[in-house]
């Protein structure tokens, strides 16, 4: 393993890196070793077009870019010194003379590269006196994503993204010189399963997404780890919330899951948290709190245990590890036979998505739960815990107990539905179709009475078990 | 057409012929000697004696050929590639236009001779698409050379010696005179150079190992494999021997071409051409075409080396000699320059993209008489910021001649600021 | 595209190590139809070399010899580099904008020239240089250029 010697510290890294990749294997790139960086990005090819991230190597004449500079052993680099910092002063300089600075009215301010860089390696003053580059705003490069041309500084990242992630190539630069210009083909939009990642990559204010540009400054966000559910993939992910409300979803780094993407569907399903949510418990068709309606279903146990009748229980691939393995000890405490499960599916891609259109599949398997879509058949009570999308599977269920979040086909029959928690309303984990645990946690506050589904089995289960404590026989 | 050099030596001695044009005038002249030569050689051999030769590349760098011969790999895995560089497009260069189309012959027998040295089964030779007639010369030497069986399976009959010559045309970008934007051309891009590494000895042309020479350079090859390493090296001095055709252009009488030794003195060249034109006092001379700095009229003893150019602050590049007179608002040379250098920049480093917008506009507004001593400030510094840090040497080609404009002729450009015009009256138009 | 055109496009695939090769010379062909490339022709292009639309288009939009908007029936370059200029050059060009009602860049009004500016054209000894329809015409002085623009039908 080559030796790499940063401002005096030294590293042992991989075979075959640049300086930049060796950096960020050991994740201290920006955090412990600062080479800022534009143009490069961990998941995409190596452009070296933005000079940013020029280092001294001891031995050559001239600096190089860390990005593109193969490590050599016993290679020794220089980031802090005078001359680095003169060449990074530099690039920020050149960036900004065609940059209109117009921060206050730019979307990406609060995590903009340009202005955090700007910050740290720049120059407080302009000393250009030149009109700035005239070109267009607003532009509309397709359904997903809005470009300002004003602000791109030609770094490429969104083109390299789409010509090797979503291999659909949408974008390319025209032109040459300081009259290059980022732009698509005339009716050829950027339009792929994965187009609002450009906008995460822009290290700039060039690239926003229709949906979430001039909704908040980001300064009023906070991040809250959290895994998508829309499939078996899991991708990482943080929540953006303020005030209670969840604002977007961003892609989170996990080089074993999702490297740095996750797709346009699953970005935008942080909307169903807040529709067609299950706001109010029922019970036959009627409103109740939920700690009665738990009672209700814990005494409709009892009373068809009580007559021998069957009763099932059907799991949800979108519940958590937590709440599956409490279901589990639910049913065997009332002697139901384990739980069954089924998985919505659909279409797979060769990036991300999962055919498995579920968070947690593998954890209902890892309980040795059965999946089907095959009908239930004749039964008295089945209790079924989290979103499940086969209701046709009930016709011959008499009662049914629903603890889920959402209003669904089978919530409109249920004998007592209790409403609960969302994935994004709780802490939990989900085993991805990997087999990798990952672990989520609470975002908001439901607007309304919800319990998680432990809270609601463990109800149910007092009253189940408790009451028919209470009648012997 | 342009008129064949005013001076002449063994490379344009047969310029003025139209016969020398086709394969059989060319043959009469003594053409092919070259390669007969390389060929009774074994491979390795013919680089050695273009190393010996001292040889450099006359495309600007000048690089070691013979050198950069040897870097291409020995075995035969992957195909190798020449190309031969005739994207001239230095400002004040015009010499391999007249090698392209007087001498054709003599670039495609150093190219077979770099072929067999190299074991490259295909070249490319790129030019410029402004260059029409070289093109057609070119191309209608190639197919003679293909009629003749020169080329082909066995060129010049010899067994194993397979080789093919494309001549490509290019599209007007002067960054495709840098060897990897001609590569990435080449292979139907823009004309963005490449980040190194990896090189073109490993990764050239279409991924395949590739040697890049100028047109020029190889003119040069056959007859240091005709007439020998000791002749070629009598000619020029000690560290660049030969000759070149030195382009005199701007201010003198006879602007033209020149095939002189390297290392002949500025003030001759400049005798050969006429002098300043009508009687005027010499101003300033760039001499190595645009990217390189000037030099004022107290340094016209320097000879036009590489090696004794580089002491006086500048380069012989292409050997393009521009010559300003008296009249000569060197503001507007600098407007002229910086816009042509914003004009071609490719676009894809910071620095020259930005800088060399940045450096045109300052020259704009002090030769408008708009400049302050601030901007005069900004003009010395911003080519700093660009000079030596990009992927390709276009951006120092953008910042040398503004510094050498500056460290010379300084006065010019206060004088604007001070006069709030341009005190230029007789200068060229702008 | 006409076929003939296609079919001399797809005879210099061979000649490269890759298609894409082609694409320059490809282009020339396709060009020399009617003086520019539509986004048709462009489409046509791609599809042919197996390329997305937007590949050719930055690499026709990159080299100044491609044109992506109609184009005069005659091309009148002068070039304005600092060989060309100090011999007078851009008082050829003035001289040729006013006696064409155009500026550098421009079309005259009857679709006959368009008049332009290059880089150097490597003809800095015979400066200064006009380039029409791609034929150099050397040591040109205004008088030479107007009679030269006259003769283009």
């Amino acid at each position: 393993m080559p030796k790499l010697t940063i401002d005096g510290r030294e590293f042992q890294v991989a075979e075959g890196r640049t300086i930049l990749q060796a950096i960020d294997d050991l994740g201290l790139l920006m955090a412990g070793v600062d080479i800022p960086h534009y143009c490069w990005h961990p998941k995409l090819s190596i452009d070296g077009s933005c000079r940013l991230c020029q280092v001294e190597v001891e031995g050559m004449p001239k600096l190089q870019i860390a990005c593109n500079t193969p490590v050599t052993d016993g290679m020794k680099v220089h980031t802090a010194n005078e001359r680095v910092a003169k060449a990074r002063r530099g690039v920020m300089e050149l960036l900004l003379i065609n940059h209109p600075l117009d921060c206050p009215i730019c979307d990406q301010a609060g995590e903009c590269k340009l202005q955090d860089y700007a910050f740290d390696y720049g120059v407080a003053g302009a000393r250009t006196k030149e009109p700035r580059r005239p070109a267009k705003k607003s532009v509309e490069l397709g359904p997903t994503i809005v470009f300002d041309q004003e602000r791109c500084i030609l770094c490429r990242r969104c083109v390299r993204f789409c010509q090797e992630v979503p291999k659909t190539g949408e974008l390319g630069v025209f032109g040459r010189g300081d009259e290059s210009l980022l732009e698509t083909f005339p009716g050829k939009p950027l339009d792929n399963p994965y187009s609002m990642n450009v906008a995460d990559i822009c290290p700039v204010g060039a690239l926003t997404t229709r949906d979430f540009r001039f909704k908040i400054r980001v300064w009023f966000l906070d991040d809250v780890e959290s895994i998508c559910n829309q499939c078996a993939r899991g991708c990482n992910i943080s929540a953006s919330r303020s005030n209670n409300k969840i604002y977007r979803f961003v892609p989170r780094r996990n080089d074993a899951v999702n490297e740095t993407w996750m797709c346009d569907h699953g970005r935008m399903s942080y909307k169903l948290n807040g529709q067609g949510r299950l706001a109010h418990a029922r019970v036959d068709g009627k409103p109740s709190s939920a700690y009665a309606a738990a009672q209700r279903a814990g005494e409709l146990a009892r009373q068809i245990r009580a007559a021998g009748g069957r009763i099932v229980g059907v799991a949800s691939p979108f519940a958590s590890n937590e709440e599956l393995e409490a279901f589990r000890d639910f049913l065997a405490e009332l002697g139901a036979g384990p739980a069954r499960f089924a998985v919505p599916r659909g279409e797979s891609d060769e990036i991300l998505v999962e055919a498995e259109k579920a968070p947690n599949a593998n954890g209902c398997r890892a309980l040795g739960m059965t999946e089907t879509n095959d009908s239930l058949g004749h039964a008295d009570l089945a209790f079924v815990l989290g979103h499940t999308t086969h209701a046709a599977a009930f016709a011959d269920v008499r009662r049914v107990v629903l603890i889920d979040s959402h209003e669904s086909a089978l919530s409109a029959r249920a004998d007592v539905v209790i409403p609960a928690r969302t994935f994004l309303e709780k802490l939990g984990h989900f085993t991805n179709g990997d087999g990798i645990v990952q672990r989520f946690d609470p975002v908001v506050e439901p607007a309304f009475e919800a319990l998680s589904e432990r809270e609601a089995l463990d109800e149910i289960r007092k009253s189940a078990v408790s009451a028919a404590a209470r009648e012997p026989g | 057409m342009q008129s064949e050099p005013y001076v002449k030596n063994y490379l344009s001695e047969h310029y003025g012929s139209d016969a020398y044009r086709t394969l059989e005038g060319y043959a009469d002249a003594g053409g092919f000697a070259g390669i007969k030569k390389a060929l009774s050689l074994p491979p390795d051999e013919v680089t050695e004696l273009v190393k010996a030769s001292g040889l450099r590349g006359r495309g600007g760098a000048g690089f070691a050929t013979g050198l950069k011969w040897s870097f291409m790999p020995k075995t035969a895995e992957r195909m190798k590639v020449i190309v031969a560089n005739g994207d001239e497009s230095e400002p004040g260069s015009f010499k391999d236009r007249m090698i392209m189309e007087r001498g054709p012959f003599q670039v495609l027998e150093g190219i077979l001779i770099g072929a067999w040295a190299m074991g490259a089964k295909r070249s490319f030779l790129y030019v410029r698409g402004e260059y029409g007639e070289s093109i057609r010369a070119l191309q209608a030497a190639v197919e003679e050379l293909r009629a003749k069986k020169y080329l082909g399976k066995a060129c010049f009959g010899k067994k194993g010696f397979e080789h093919d010559i494309i001549v490509h045309c290019g599209a007007g970008a002067y960054i495709c005179g840098e060897e990897t934007g001609l590569l990435e051309s080449l292979e139907g891009k823009k004309g963005q150079p490449r980040k190194k590494p990896p090189f073109p000895a490993q990764h050239g042309a279409f991924g395949l190992p590739t040697t890049v020479n100028n047109v020029e350079t190889f003119a040069h090859v056959p007859f240091i494999l005709e007439r020998g390493v000791e002749w070629f090296r009598q000619r020029g001095t000690e560290k660049s021997p030969g000759t070149t055709l030195f382009g005199v252009s701007g201010h003198v009488e006879r602007p033209g071409l020149f095939e002189l030794p390297l290392g002949t003195p500025l003030r001759e060249v400049l005798g050969m051409a006429g002098g300043v034109r009508g009687g005027r006092r010499l101003k300033g001379v760039m001499p190595g075409g645009l990217s390189m700095p000037i030099l004022p009229p107290s340094e016209l003893d320097v000879g036009l080396a590489e090696e004794l150019l580089v002491p006086k602050g500048t380069h012989l590049g292409t050997g393009g000699v521009m010559v300003m007179d008296e009249t000569t608002c060197m503001v507007r040379v600098a407007c002229v320059t910086s816009y042509f250098f914003r004009d071609e920049s490719c676009g894809q480093c910071t620095q020259c993209r930005e800088g060399t917008g940045w450096v045109h506009k300052l020259c704009e507004r002090i030769e408008r008489g708009r400049g302050t001593a601030e901007d005069l400030a900004l003009l010395d510094d911003v080519p700093s910021l660009m000079e030596g840090q990009t992927i390709c040497a276009f951006a120092d080609a953008a910042a040398w001649p503004i510094q050498g404009l500056l460290k010379h002729f300084r006065a010019d450009f206060q004088a604007h600021i001070d006069e709030k015009k341009c005190p230029f009256s007789e200068s060229f138009e702008l | 595209m006409r076929p003939d055109t296609r079919a001399q496009i797809e005879a210099l695939f061979a000649r490269y190590p890759a298609k894409r090769g082609a694409l320059l010379p490809a282009i020339y062909l396709a060009q020399a139809e009617k003086g520019w490339v539509d986004a048709d022709t462009t489409r046509e292009l791609a599809r042919l070399f197996e390329l997305r639309p937007v590949e050719v288009y930055e690499v026709l939009s990159f080299y100044n010899m491609f044109y992506t908007v109609p184009q005069g029936r005659h091309h009148v370059y002068v070039c304005t580099n600092v060989p060309c200029s100090l011999r007078g050059s851009r008082s050829l060009l003035r001289g040729l904008e006013a006696y064409l009602g155009v500026q550098a860049g421009e079309t005259t009004k009857d679709g006959r020239v368009t008049l332009g500016h290059e880089e150097c054209l490597g003809s800095c000894g015979t400066a200064p240089v006009l380039r029409v329809d791609g034929a150099y015409h050397e040591n040109v002085e205004f008088a030479d250029a107007r009679r030269i623009v006259d003769e283009l039908e």
